[in-house]
């Protein structure tokens, strides 16, 4: 090697002096941090705030309609996260993923902070008093038939308000609108039960026969409906529940049940005979109704086998009570009301009645109770827009340019409007078409009323409060907007009021009494309601429809023609995603989807059969093409979709609204048809056709579950065992 | 911890926990999942971000397999080649499994993974090295590595997204290990309130994140040798021993749903999992 | 060729050398003993000598946090004009003034009202380090009754004769460890030991005291109490 040069000896001095040095400079304690920060104490704190220590205030969630009450930990005057309030009878203690994401809303960097005028393609930043001042000009001599007032569902003081602002105008142009809403469920359910949302109570039944309702996931009431979940899993007499699902494309509840049906797309309601026939118990009108629904015709149209239909009525037969449920995957056709109306038939004829479907209180202050948001109102207001009939537009807590389907031209109708105002938390594409824009408080930083529309025990408002000092000074509360605007048309009403906090105070205190206040005074009652979160009612208790006939119901032959358009496209609608107000939250972009785990993108789910047939592998950028338009998205094989169909999640494919929002995805609301229920106005979500073609471009797919796909290689990682083989008497 | 304590104590730190003259006492955290009631949902894994200021790393990374939750959902299906998943999907939450013979706690070059007193597999992020030699190791994949600096160079918490940091929890920078600490900062506060009232922590008194916020109680959490505490009670009802690698009860069909996960590799795992039930009636 | 590899190396021992003292040149220079810390030129000082031992004014009185959290706290503006505002004999004095201005705003308008002194941290820990005082307080004047300011002293010095806090301990992490490797009684009031205290922190076996039986044990040598 080598002879005279560098040896052993001269590399280990080298090392040796190196050594020694970096010893000696490790010498001492390098870490305390003499004087260099600057450490800022407190001016005048209350008693209660001790640094170190978290205060904690109830509140209540504002990321889907569901109502949850919440309680916020907040240190040194910030709030940090979100849990559940222990005592709600919602959802007691417990919080959902989008629940926490609340925090990301509030402290969302791409949130709007100042009032914004449009200027060409700019926004330019004005006063509130000049935007206020604005908004008067532009309504001057404006009459209630030309203007129009979009919002999301509202509920509360905050509709109150509204209703006041309207009426001032006389004004009834008011367009609740939700992109996602059970809306077809609701007039089946006043139809077949008397009401339009009675108490399902899944922890009293024994057999669960759900009908695409995703109640785990994205479903009216998710947390509250999973608690009840856990129990009717734990049993009824010990029998642990039997949940079944029947639906095109598996939702989170289908991953959770213990038999998957996957029914073709659009016959639920022929199941749902098909069943009662089976049953063989039905009489009269019912009887007559489904005597044409035997075994063999329903499973040729549904394409589930005779056998399973049997396995399924047995049961329903053997472990009473059980309770069924129509859900998205059922109304989302023309004829959804049709097989929402055969579904619900299934609780008359299993006994159902006042055992699992329930009667359910509404509140007593119907001025209070939530306006529900479906697509008709949007069709309604839509129509006025392309006919140019309105010459004010207000819009709030709706993104309808990202949300109305495609086929109604949305931002097209929106552009004949004269002037548009959007009350919003971010620029998103609604907001980017309007000429005003004015910046929300967050829900965390804001204060209201609430009442959510299933009650799950009793009748309750939720109050939210701040959880902290407002994050930017020139954001305001919807309701402190309202007052303002209240004041311009009616001022001696409303100038008593300071602020929105003022009104809400004292509309509480004025009805002290009937909310439970009598013996107590203003200020104890004010601040225990505060403390509390929940003010609990007694309100009228609606009447459960006992009997129900079987007249009008006429299902369709299921149709299978479209030679140009081959395939159902199914939007499904993720438990974090929704209808993609939330896009823009980066804990929900990067919460894998439960089923695909996908992350940050859209996919095209397609049964690994058609996939085959179409030599399509994971990956290929698929186009998928309804009359509409089309978009483009990655391929993921997924076996829990009928072959006749594909779905692309709702939610992804924003162009505006934020950093984590914006280019990621494809919107599947671009591209749906114009079809709504025939009895409701509702848009029928799965009656959009499309075709598929693949692009020849191919990514990798980001995801979750690894390149092994959800394989357990022969280990024992996550098995099930039987009910045969398990005994759960001695469970904790 | 100078040299002279490591070299000490090194026989101790590196031997399977507990030993007979150091007892789990008066706590070991313990940890059981019903796989029956959980829906897969994901809340456990949001609010663990949350909790624990865990970064979110974005598409490109996640690609390349970086991403940070400490908690996840890991989905299986049936593979005996059924047409369609007729009986659902599999769910199982998988975290760190504060195993008493942690195959990451022998490896670690600068001993900056211990295990703790009352059972928990510790982390320090400031003795780390970044040699990753621990996530090796890990037969579950539950341990995560900081290949960027999220906090600055990432900017993964722009503007005011800083402030709803968790101040328990360090922001970890880059080139060192994480992983779940079965919320410790929140442990710590519990005994805290505990050690200043006289007693020990009650069952119920401290949860995790996780557990707090899942939607149908899937977990729970507690101090197994604590007799009054739900998961003691969970462990002992399905015979369910953390000292042992295979379960006298599984020598027979004993119907009894608990089993660790590759509990044959003798790390003796901290969380117990109750098998997921399929009803076959229908 | 190999000369001039041995050169090339014994270049970048030296640069190593060299480089090792560079990077920590923003540091004061090293001493061996670390005990003492530098002068940190505050605000305005404030006189501890005065407050802590000419009216002897316990610890807490201003320092209020240190019982009921992880963090001692700085006292809150409010506390110090609560006396000051009423002691007229000091004032006009230059730093009571000072004081004031921060309270009611300075005259020139740089300083806003109500707006809280910003001292420099003197003990400052690195953040990888969580220290709770509200432990060490109950341990050593709760549950042992050692006098305030003595158990304070043990980690802050000796205040009362220091006019602007300075650090005179090293309070590194073997300093800290020293102390709790000394053995503490563990009973609680009365004598009774307090669940198995003894085993709550440390590897090591607690100890029996032959005489009178008092259990005792160390502090805890749990990485992850401090080391979160």
């Amino acid at each position: 090697m080598i002879d005279s040069g560098f040896d052993r000896r001269d590399f280990l001095k080298v090392l040796g002096w190196s050594g020694a040095a970096v010893a000696l400079s490790g010498c001492g304690n390098t870490s305390i941090e003499d004087g260099r920060e600057t450490v800022v104490s407190y001016s005048e704190p209350a008693d209660y705030v001790i640094p170190g220590i978290g205060v904690y205030y109830n509140s209540t969630c504002a990321q889907c309609d569901a109502g949850c009450n919440i309680n916020g930990r907040v240190r040194e005057g910030r709030v940090l996260k979100l849990e559940g309030n222990p005592d709600s009878t919602i959802n007691r203690g417990k919080i959902c993923g989008l629940g926490q994401a609340g925090v990301q809303h509030h402290y969302n960097p791409d949130r709007l902070r100042e009032p914004l005028l449009r200027k060409g393609d700019q926004g330019e930043t004005i006063s509130w008093e000049k935007a206020y001042g604005l908004i008067a000009e532009k309504l001057k001599g404006v009459d209630g038939e030309e203007m129009a007032f979009l919002t999301g569902g509202m509920s509360g003081h905050l509709k109150v308000l509204l209703g006041n602002y309207l009426a001032s105008f006389g004004c009834k142009n008011h367009f609740v609108y939700e992109a996602v809403s059970p809306a077809v469920v609701r007039a089946a359910n006043k139809k077949s039960y008397g009401m339009a949302m009675p108490r399902f109570s899944i922890n009293k039944a024994k057999v669960v026969l759900s009908f695409g309702a995703d109640f785990l996931g994205s479903w009216i009431s998710p947390v509250h409906f999973s608690q009840q979940y856990a129990q009717f899993r734990k049993g009824v007499d010990g029998q642990r529940g039997v949940l079944i699902q029947v639906e095109s494309k598996m939702t989170l509840t289908g991953a959770n049940a213990d038999r998957w049906l996957a029914i073709r797309p659009g016959t639920e309601g022929v199941l749902a005979l098909g069943i009662i026939n089976a049953l063989g118990t039905a009489t009269g009108e019912i009887a007559a109704a489904v005597k044409d629904y035997d075994r063999a015709r329903v499973s040729a149209e549904t394409g589930i086998a005779p056998g399973q239909i049997d396995k399924v009525a047995a049961l329903l037969k053997l472990r009473s009570p059980s309770l069924v449920l129509a859900g998205s995957a059922a109304e989302g056709y023309a004829h959804g009301s049709q097989n929402a109306a055969a579904i619900n038939l299934l609780n008359h004829v299993l006994g159902n009645m006042g055992k699992t479907v329930e009667v359910s209180e509404t509140i007593p202050f119907p001025q209070m109770a939530p306006s529900l948001g479906n697509t008709a109102a949007l069709k309604s207001l839509n129509d006025g827009l392309s006919a140019g009939k309105y010459k004010v537009l207000f819009s709030y807590a709706a993104n309808p340019v990202f949300t109305a389907p495609g086929a109604l031209k949305f931002k097209e109708g929106m552009a004949k409007a004269g002037f548009k105002v959007a009350f919003a938390h971010y620029l998103d594409e609604t907001a980017m078409q309007a000429d005003l824009v004015l910046p929300l408080d967050s829900a965390l930083e804001d204060w209201g009323t609430q009442v959510p529309e299933y009650l799950a025990t009793c009748a309750q408002i939720n109050v939210q409060q701040p959880l902290m000092e407002k994050l930017h000074a020139n954001t305001r509360g919807m309701g402190d907007i309202l007052l303002a605007l209240l004041k311009q048309r009616r001022a001696d009403e409303y100038k008593g009021y300071e602020d929105y906090y003022a009104y809400l105070r004292d509309a509480l205190l004025k009805n002290k009494s009937a909310l439970g206040g009598g013996k107590i005074d203003d200020d104890t009652f004010w601040n225990e309601t505060l403390t509390k979160g929940i003010i609990k009612l007694e309100g009228p208790v609606g009447s459960l429809a006992t009997k129900v006939g079987a007249a009008g119901l006429k299902l369709p032959v299921s149709d299978d023609g479209d030679d140009q358009y081959p395939l159902h496209l199914i939007p499904s609608v993720t438990a974090s995603l929704r209808d993609g107000r939330h896009a823009n939250q980066p804990w929900l972009q990067e919460s894998p989807d439960p089923l695909t785990t996908i992350v940050w993108d859209s996919w095209v789910e397609i049964h690994p059969k058609k996939a085959a047939e179409l030599h399509i592998v994971e990956g290929d950028i698929i186009e998928i093409a309804s009359r509409t338009g089309t978009i483009k998205a990655q391929a993921y094989l997924f076996p829990g979709i009928h072959p006749d169909a594909v779905s692309v999640p709702l939610g992804r494919g924003h162009d505006a609204m934020g950093r984590y929002a914006k280019g990621f995805g494809v919107n599947p609301f671009q591209i749906m048809d114009a079809v709504f229920d025939k009895e409701t106005g509702e848009l029928a979500m799965h009656e959009t056709r499309v075709k598929i073609t693949k692009t020849g471009q191919r990514v990798i797919v980001v995801k979750d579950e690894g390149a092994a796909g959800g394989k357990q290689m022969g280990k024992k990682i996550a098995v099930r065992l039987s009910t045969d083989d398990v005994d759960l008497s001695e469970e904790v | 911890m100078s040299v002279n304590n490591l070299l000490e104590n090194w026989a101790q730190f590196r031997h399977f926990h507990p030993v007979d003259d150091k007892p789990h006492d008066p706590y070991k955290w313990a940890m059981s999942i019903d796989l029956d009631a959980c829906t897969g949902c994901n809340a456990c894994s949001v609010a663990c971000y949350a909790e624990n200021n865990l970064p979110v790393v974005g598409k490109e990374k996640y690609q390349h397999g970086q991403s940070m939750h400490w908690m996840r959902i890991e989905r299986y299906w049936d593979e005996d080649g059924r047409e369609f998943p007729d009986q659902g999907a599999q769910f199982l939450p998988m975290m760190c499994q504060q195993c008493e013979a942690a195959p990451c706690e022998t490896v670690c070059p600068v001993a900056a993974t211990n295990h703790t007193a009352d059972g928990l597999n510790s982390q320090i992020y400031n003795r780390c090295i970044g040699s990753r030699y621990c996530s090796a190791n890990c037969p579950f994949k539950v341990r995560y590595f900081n290949w960027y600096d999220y906090p600055t160079t990432d900017n993964v918490w722009p503007a005011e997204m800083t402030q709803q940091l968790n101040p328990d929890v360090t922001v970890r920078g880059k080139g060192v290990m994480e992983k779940c600490t079965f919320c410790v900062q929140r442990l710590s506060a519990a005994k805290v309130t505990a050690k200043n009232e006289g007693r020990i922590v009650k069952d119920g008194e401290v949860q995790t994140a996780c557990q707090q916020s899942c939607p149908t109680g899937a977990i729970s959490f507690g101090n197994l040798v604590d007799p009054e505490s739900r998961v003691h009670k969970q462990w002992q009802t399905q015979q369910v021993e953390l000292d042992k690698d295979k379960q006298d009860k599984d020598e027979e069909d004993s119907g009894l749903r608990g089993y660790r996960i590759l509990e044959e590799l003798r790390a003796y795992p901290s969380v117990m999992y109750l098998e997921r039930v399929r009803e076959s009636a229908v | 060729m190999h000369r001039s590899l041995r050169f090339f190396v014994l270049m970048m021992g030296l640069f190593l050398v060299a480089s090792s003292y560079a990077t920590d040149a923003s540091q004061a220079a090293l001493t061996t003993d670390d005990s003492l810390g530098p002068l940190v030129e505050q605000p305005f000082e404030f006189p501890h000598n005065r407050h802590a031992n000419d009216m002897q004014i316990d610890c807490m009185y201003c320092h209020t946090y240190a019982r009921r959290s992880a963090v001692a706290g700085i006292p809150p503006l409010q506390k110090c004009i609560g006396c000051h505002q009423s002691i007229d004999s000091v004032r006009e004095t230059p730093r009571i003034k000072k004081l004031f201005e921060y309270w009611e705003g300075s005259e020139d308008g740089k300083i806003a009202a109500r707006t809280p002194v910003p001292w420099k941290k003197v003990h400052d820990l690195p953040d990888f380090v969580r220290f709770n005082h509200e432990r060490h307080i109950k341990r050593f004047i709760e549950q042992q009754n050692r006098p305030t300011q003595e158990a304070c002293g043990y980690c802050h010095g000796d205040v009362k004769d220091m006019t602007v806090a300075r650090r005179s301990k090293p309070l590194s992490m073997g300093w800290c460890a020293s102390c709790h490797e000394k053995d503490h009684p563990v009973t609680g009031e009365g004598g009774v030991a307090v669940g198995n205290q003894a085993y709550w922190y440390s590897f090591q076996k607690p100890v029996v005291e032959a005489a009178g039986g008092a259990v005792k044990a160390k502090g805890p040598n749990d990485c992850w109490q401090c080391h979160k």
